[in-house]
């Protein structure tokens, strides 16, 4: 018997006994997924919905040949779990997997690639076996998922939600909500909002953000880092310091999704351009600056890349993406984000070249970012198109102080470079003074080239 | 052996000035045996630098079997093997940094032999002098034309493919030190020469894989660009690099680059390379023994949207037409009517239709325009029945073109087709959510104002769809609601139509009568304006042809005027029956 068909007949044997003896796992009942636990689990707990979990594996086709393993791979294979990124039956297996467990697999297509398989490996209609002498699928780790890659926003999903949709920003949605920090509960309400509007309720960013991926009915506890949380200015109405974390437990228990931007037509964009641009400035008083982001951020998105415009609708349609424009500007200048302060006024400035705002904004933004003589000439810019404000005139005294001082400081750290520079040259000139004299000779006949070859010496030292 | 305190500064001079001088008169032989001869081991060492400019120019100079030339190489070999590696490695790097045009693949091909043996002897910066040589060529190779055609491929004028192949077995010693130094300390975090290796399959990526025919040819064995891909590929899996790649996007950062100005720029310029990387995988299959065959299809098919989408944007048929193979390779992992809609609130997801019908219409090669057709019809399949109606009702919104409208309401007839016939209930093509879809298909743009014979295509579609409509679903019935909005379609549909159609019909007909009139008049200044297309002016239009166009034009105003009426006579005879059936 050749070693090929040692292992087919080994696979029969126990793709039989999964068969036979396999635990059926399927919602439906309908033994498209068989289980046999290899070897138990050390913890009690489950992974959750929506975790990172951490798996080996070994995949054979009902014939025996292996199409797949992660141990080849040398590394574990990671997931989201019961997020559809696995075929169905590892959605439903892993979930039933406690931390540490081993345990077989077979999956009917239905529940894997289906007729259409997936080229080149699984044929349509293959039926998955996950086993092998050591370990089927093996559960090795799970975490909770990191919403933005941040570690800001940690979720774990208690209960899942129907369906896949999510709220978008904008969104009106219904919540259960318990606020926790440090152990104790501060908040706990049913509320309907805007996402993108909780502040107005007392709810931190981080909830808007999360409740944009999270579905109908789900339930799920949040973990908040300050800046998804009350960040700096904390929360004196609940006692919560600065820079605190926050625990939330949120159902969400309706929504209704705002209209994407293709499903409006002009007139209704406009018409709600003029409501989110009071909201965004509202907050913006209230020094909220990312929520008036957000609100900003939606003319944007909505007028920036329409076309057809009649000419009443184009000029207010301009001038809504002006303000939208430079109060963005505005609000990236308080959240310290420059590079795209710089970007927003570069827009405005594209829709009216000689924007004072736009201008003066833009000078500010690049006096942060210490790029001063940019920033002086935005300055004068504005000079150009208003004699008479007198706060750029002082921001342009401003950039050449800095512009002074920041070139001080070069020449003294240049300053240090070349004496070092010059003492190791001399170091060097006194070993091999020999070569040094041939190659100057040399330099004679083909000068140039020499010249060339030390530029690029010393590119090669920066 | 002579040692360097031998000579003096003027030995060095009258070294070198001899060894040039031996070059340029032909006695390569005379040079070789001097550089052979062990004694004069120590004043060579310094000559590399100097000598490698004359010595290449020699190098071309000569036959490919003159026996100088075979000299002349064995020089360059001797060279590389004694010289100072620092002088001599920007020696040869400025020879490749000075030619341009054909002589590039020439030198590079000569050079990176001892270009290699160079850098293995180098001591420090090895990394950044790796990335220094890898970038330089590189940079040289882009401008050189990508072969295409199995003609030009095996012609190779400029000899790009054999550079590629050699490219790879030049980087490949670096390759396996990054694998060494891995296997060695699975922490090893030295990740310079890594970079500086992934920055160069990012560049191989793409140029040239982007633009070259990477498809099986026949009568070409080993056909050069799927070899250089396959080596590419290699070394990114070699070092570990690849599926955090593939999964870049999934990840958001990458993190493990200490550099930020790296991860940035790697985010932009890299869209293009990982795409190319995403089609070497999925469509050709380069490197998927090690791709994790779990994931689901319908996952995989969302990773790769932003790769479809950065290929559909761009014009050359070559990249162009990757996009569209990527498109339907994750598309045919897919079973019939199983995306659920909700992918469509992905960015993504509603931006890829929109590029397809943009190449659709505006792609001047027929077969791509055909296969982008045969694409939407197949993502079209693929989701569900919610998926399908908000796909339809987005691309009427927005694709401002009247075929692909009308494809689009000959789908929706199809669908209603499958509700009405099929048992099963499908709530999102009968009952009011179809209502609210029909309104959108029995409408003139413009009402009565609307250019018929620009939009014939979509009227055509939807008085078919109305007629099927009225012809299928009984008053009594009413399950698709067509009864319902009645009124409201011949408001806004059928009379505007002949309204429309009226006034067309007039206004071609009285041009007619014109062009007829004037025909005899005005023979010599016939030509009111000039049409260019693609740069070649289009011969003016004689009253003859200008006469047929007009014809042709009303022959579809009368098209669809007896549809038109065919429907309106269906309706009567339905209410008619209706009524009767009531009193």
């Amino acid at each position: 018997m050749t070693t090929d068909e040692a292992t087919k007949s080994e696979g029969e044997v126990q793709a039989a006994a999964l068969a036979e003896r396999g635990e059926d796992i399927t919602p439906a009942r309908d033994r498209g997924v068989l289980k046999i636990i290899k070897r138990p689990g050390s913890e009690d707990d489950l992974p959750m919905i929506g975790d990172k979990v951490y798996v080996h594996y070994k995949g054979k086709l009902a014939n025996g040949k292996k199409f797949d393993s992660s141990r080849d791979r040398n590394e574990p294979f990671v997931f989201n779990l019961g997020k559809s990124q696995v075929i169905k039956a590892w959605d439903i297996g892993v979930a039933t997997m406690r931390k540490g467990e081993i345990c077989y697999l077979l999956c009917k297509p239905e529940y894997a690639y289906g007729s259409a398989g997936s080229a080149p490996k699984i044929p349509s209609n293959a039926t998955l076996l996950f086993e092998a002498s050591k370990a089927g699928v093996e559960l090795l780790d799970f975490k909770g998922e990191d919403l933005f890659e941040d570690g800001g926003i940690i979720r774990r999903i208690r209960r899942k939600g129907e369906g896949y949709s999510n709220p978008n920003e904008g969104a009106t949605v219904e919540i259960h909500l318990e606020g926790f920090c440090g152990g104790t509960r501060f908040d706990c309400k049913d509320v309907k909002f805007v996402v993108g509007e909780g502040e107005d309720h007392d709810i931190p960013i981080g909830i808007d953000k999360a409740l944009e991926k999270m579905q109908r009915g789900e339930h799920c506890v949040l973990y908040l880092g300050p800046r998804y949380g009350f960040g700096e200015a904390g929360k004196p109405k609940y006692g919560i310091q600065a820079n605190a974390e926050l625990v939330y437990e949120v159902t969400l228990k309706s929504f209704e999704k705002a209209k994407e931007s293709w499903e409006m037509d002009t007139k209704e964009k406009l018409e709600q351009a003029a409501i989110v641009k009071e909201k965004g400035t509202t907050y913006f008083k209230e020094g909220k600056y990312l929520q008036a982001v957000i609100q900003y951020g939606k003319i944007v998105s909505w007028l920036e890349m329409e076309y057809g415009l009649s000419e009443k609708e184009s000029k207010a349609s301009d001038s809504f993406l002006l303000a939208a424009f430079l109060n963005l500007a505005m609000c990236y200048l308080k959240l310290r984000e420059y590079t795209k302060a710089v970007e927003c006024c570069d827009k405005a400035l594209g829709l009216d070249q000689d924007n004072e705002k736009g201008l003066y904004r833009r000078g500010e933004a690049r006096l942060f970012m210490n790029e001063f003589e940019l920033a002086k000439c935005d300055f004068q810019k504005v000079l150009e198109v208003n004699p008479q404000n007198k706060a750029a005139k002082s921001q342009i005294s401003i950039c050449q102080k800095k512009t002074k001082e920041h070139n001080e400081r070069d020449r003294r750290i240049y300053a240090n470079m070349f004496t070092k520079f010059a003492e190791r040259d001399a170091k060097e000139a006194a070993s091999k003074t020999g070569v040094e004299k041939a190659a100057e000779k040399a330099a004679c006949e083909k000068g140039p080239k020499t010249a060339g070859a030390e530029g690029k010496e010393a590119e090669g030292h920066v | 052996i002579l040692e360097e305190a031998d000579f003096k500064g003027e030995d060095f001079n009258l070294f070198l000035v001899a060894g040039q001088k031996c070059l340029e008169d032909g006695y390569a032989a005379q040079l070789l045996e001097v550089i052979q001869n062990e004694k004069n081991k120590v004043i060579i060492k310094n000559m590399g630098w100097n000598l490698i400019s004359p010595l290449v120019r020699c190098i071309f100079l000569y036959e490919q079997e003159d026996d100088k030339r075979e000299h002349c190489l064995k020089i360059l070999d001797q060279l590389a093997q004694l010289c100072n590696p620092k002088e001599l490695f920007l020696g040869l790097l400025e020879q490749i940094e000075q030619t341009s045009g054909e002589q590039v693949c020439q030198t590079v091909l000569l050079l990176l032999q001892p270009l290699q043996t160079v850098l293995l002897k180098l001591q420090n910066k090895k990394a950044y002098s790796v990335g220094l040589s890898l970038a330089m060529i590189m940079n040289q190779l882009t401008p050189l034309p990508v072969p295409y055609t199995k003609q030009q491929i095996q012609e190779d004028k400029f000899g790009l493919c054999r550079c590629c192949s050699a490219v790879v077995d030049f980087a490949k010693p670096f390759v396996n030190e990054v694998v060494k130094n891995m296997e060695k300390l699975p922490e090893y975090n030295d990740t310079e020469l890594k970079e500086e290796l992934v920055k160069f399959c990012m560049k191989s990526l793409k140029y040239p894989l982007l633009t070259a025919q990477l498809e099986q040819l026949e009568g070409i064995e080993e056909h050069p660009f799927r070899h250089f891909a396959a080596e590419i590929i290699d070394i990114l899996w070699d070092i570990k690099e690849l599926m955090p790649l593939v999964f870049l996007h999934r990840n958001g950062k990458s993190s493990h680059w200490e550099n930020q100005e790296f991860a940035d720029i790697e985010q932009k310029n890299f869209a293009d390379s990982l795409a190319c990387l995403s089609y070497l995988m999925f469509v050709h299959h380069f490197g998927i023994d090690n791709f994790p065959m779990v994931f689901s299809p319908s996952y995989l098919l969302q990773c790769n949207m932003t790769h479809i989408e950065v290929l559909l944007k761009r014009t050359e048929e070559s990249v162009l037409s990757k996009g569209i193979d990527l498109f339907e390779s994750c598309l045919l992992r897919m079973e019939d009517n199983s995306l659920l809609h909700q992918y469509l609130e992905l960015r993504d997801f509603i931006n890829v239709p929109q590029d397809l019908v943009k190449v659709m219409t505006l792609c001047p090669i027929e077969h791509m325009r055909q296969k982008s057709l045969s694409i939407l019809q197949l993502f079209i399949d693929k989701f569900d029945a919610e998926g399908k109606y908000t796909l339809f009702k987005c691309l009427l919104k927005t694709s401002n073109h009247a075929g692909v409208e009308g494809y689009i309401i000959k789908n929706i007839k199809d669908q209603i087709h499958l509700s009405l016939t099929k048992e099963c209930d499908n709530i999102w093509f009968t009952g009011h959510h179809l209502i609210s879809l029909l309104d959108l298909v029995l409408s003139l743009p413009e009402g009565a104002e609307t250019d018929l014979l620009q939009n014939s295509d979509r009227i055509m579609a939807s008085l078919n769809l109305l007629r099927y409509l009225v012809i299928k679903d009984c008053e009594s019935d009413n399950q698709t609601g067509v009864w319902t909005m009645l009124a409201k379609i011949e408001q806004n549909f059928l009379k505007p139509l002949h309204v429309g159609l009226n006034m067309s019909k007039a206004h071609y007909e009285a041009e007619i009568k014109n062009k007829k009139e004037n025909r005899k008049e005005a023979r010599s200044s016939n030509t009111i304006c000039s049409l260019t297309v693609s740069g070649e002016k289009m011969p003016a239009m004689t009253t003859e042809m200008q006469l047929q166009v007009l014809h042709s034009a009303l022959f579809t105003f009368d098209l669809i005027e007896s549809v038109l009426a065919r429907v309106e006579e269906l309706i009567e005879m339905k209410v008619k029956a209706a009524m009767d059936e009531n009193s």
